[in-house]
């Protein structure tokens, strides 16, 4: 029996090529990959989470834990997709029109990915209307943005308007981050939720997804 | 009293009339003299006027050469995206050292030649020309950290420090060389002061701010000090982690952006100057005269008696006039009476 605990610790602690061989291996051995997701890596990226917001992991810390996260789960959804297992959720993530600013965004959504969620990223300077045909092609329930600018926030306010515009306001949900906003101006503008770091997108988007 | 006599005298903790205003000011600046900010960065002559505006609007002390990050790396080769109205910024797509042998043959640009660099050496001289007699003049450099991530992309060189540790120290090695060379034009041209920006430092964590980036930094303000400069340490985000190392450099000055002042003045010690920090958006963008002057005479509380009224970081540009006159109103109503 492979020694699973490790590969909790593998990802804890960013060892990409540690945690790619024990998800191997246990797959191998048919070892339920679900039950490696659920029991061991979701548990390692909220303890990720915990550090990053308690001050005792920063972001070198928490791109490791992604990247060797993302790797054994590239090793496991193949398997899982072909027994007809579903995503939480379905997140088009994206840095907004005039920001080239991603480190945050790409945090966030190696963490959802990380987290169960299937994850559109459609990169930096993202228009409204390119969120929304994103979201008509995929049926996400999620947009997520973020911005690092004050004068690229607007933005986010844009791709509301759109999604009224086309009918769509009540099927998605709208999360966003980034330095210069706040929780009032995320209301202000009719999101559905801001989050200050990754962990806590990652709680929103939970919360989102089930409202 | 002028602001370089008010400056230079708190530097070495004699008597000044008034506390120093320093808020940093880029696209507010440009938007006081209705110019575009792509015009403000790459046209010494646009953003002189637009300083030079702004300080004798709002009384600050001090005039800057600061516009944007990207300078040097537009320099080096680097692929940058330019906007009509905000500041340019690296497309890190394409990163200039995706490919990390390709530092072994990159070569520092010239700041005496044509360039993004060699138009700020223009803005300084220009200052000195037109307000130098009575304002201080900033000069402006990428810490090491910033520059080594607009070289490199900032998602890259988070991975690169644990990954590749020997790539970051050599990568550092040039971008010292590249900063140092641009702030000695920049001090011949005539600036009194020089404000580093290191942003991503505040990314990386204690350890690696320590091992990695402090001595770097730390050879970086000595070198500044060697020029003649007095220096201001500007480091965006959260810094709480880092203060100590911060207070360690010997800069005449530090910015606090979102950290706390009471925690900047307990890790650096009661004579450093502090500079900040009240909170750009939610205080001095949406917030009300009365909400800014509580706020800065908060951080004033817990700074005081070295202190200079600042925000934590750039004064975003639609902040409201009022909100910027109760930040002068502060400086001038408040007279330090012991400095040291």
């Amino acid at each position: 029996m492979e020694n699973l605990e490790e590969l909790y610790n593998a990802i804890l602690e960013g060892r990409m090529d540690a945690a790619q061989n024990i998800t191997e291996n246990a797959l191998q051995k048919d070892i339920n990959p679900q039950l490696l997701i659920d029991d061991h890596m979701i548990p390692a990226m909220d303890e990720a989470g915990r550090r990053f917001e308690a001050g005792e992991y920063f972001i070198p810390e928490m791109m490791l834990a992604a990247r060797a996260m993302k790797a054994a789960l590239n090793l496991i959804r193949p398997v899982l997709l072909r027994e007809g297992a579903q995503y939480v959720g379905t997140v088009v993530i994206g840095t907004v029109k005039g920001d080239l600013h991603d480190i945050g965004k790409n945090l966030v959504a190696a963490m959802l990915e990380g987290s169960g969620f299937e994850v559109k990223d459609l990169g930096v300077d993202v228009a409204p209307e390119k969120f929304v045909d994103t979201v008509k092609e995929t049926g996400a329930g999620i947009i997520a943005m973020s911005a690092l600018l004050t004068t690229t926030m607007p933005s986010m306010k844009l791709t509301v308007d759109v999604l009224k515009q086309d009918g769509l306001r009540d099927k998605v949900k709208v999360m966003v981050g980034g330095a210069p906003l706040s929780p009032r101006y995320a209301e202000e503008f009719g999101a559905d939720g801001y989050s200050e770091n990754a962990a806590a997108a990652v709680n929103l988007a939970r919360k989102l997804v089930t409202a | 009293m002028n602001s370089r006599e008010r400056f230079f005298s708190m530097l070495e903790g004699k008597p000044v009339d008034r506390l120093l205003l320093m808020p940093i000011t880029m696209m507010f600046a440009a938007k006081r003299i209705d110019a575009k900010y792509f015009d403000y960065v790459t046209n010494h002559h646009v953003l002189v006027d637009a300083q030079i505006a702004t300080a004798t609007a709002f009384d600050l002390d001090y005039v800057s050469c600061i516009s944007d990050p990207t300078r040097e790396a537009a320099d080096c080769g680097a692929a940058i995206k330019f906007y009509d109205n905000q500041p340019p910024a690296i497309d890190e797509t394409n990163a200039l050292l995706a490919d990390k042998r390709k530092l072994g043959q990159l070569k520092a640009p010239s700041p005496y030649k044509e360039g993004r660099m060699h138009d700020r050496v223009r803005a300084a001289a220009e200052f000195k020309n037109r307000v130098g007699e009575d304002k201080i003049i900033e000069g402006w450099i990428e810490g090491p950290c910033a520059e080594a991530a607009d070289l490199r992309g900032i998602s890259a060189l988070m991975l690169d420090f644990i990954d590749d540790p020997q790539f970051v120290l050599d990568l550092f090695e040039f971008v010292l060389e590249l900063e140092l060379s641009f702030a000695r034009a920049q001090a011949e041209a005539g600036v009194d002061l020089m404000g580093i920006g290191d942003a991503a430092a505040s990314l990386v964590g204690p350890a690696l701010y320590e091992d990695f980036v402090l001595p770097y930094q730390k050879r970086m303000v000595n070198a500044l000090h060697e020029m003649g400069l007095k220096v201001r340490l500007h480091i965006c985000g959260n810094t709480s982690r880092i203060l100590k190392g911060m207070g360690s450099l010997g800069c005449e000055i530090v910015d606090i952006d979102l950290a706390s002042m009471a925690d900047g003045r307990e890790a650096m010690g009661p004579d450093q100057i502090l500079l900040g920090n009240i909170n750009p958006v939610k205080v001095l963008l949406d917030g009300t005269p009365e909400i800014v002057t509580d706020a800065i005479s908060r951080c004033h509380e817990q700074t005081a008696p070295r202190f200079i009224v600042g925000a934590g970081c750039e004064v975003p540009r639609d902040t409201p006039d009022e909100n910027m006159y109760a930040l002068r109103d502060y400086a001038q109503s408040h007279t330090p009476a012991l400095n040291r």
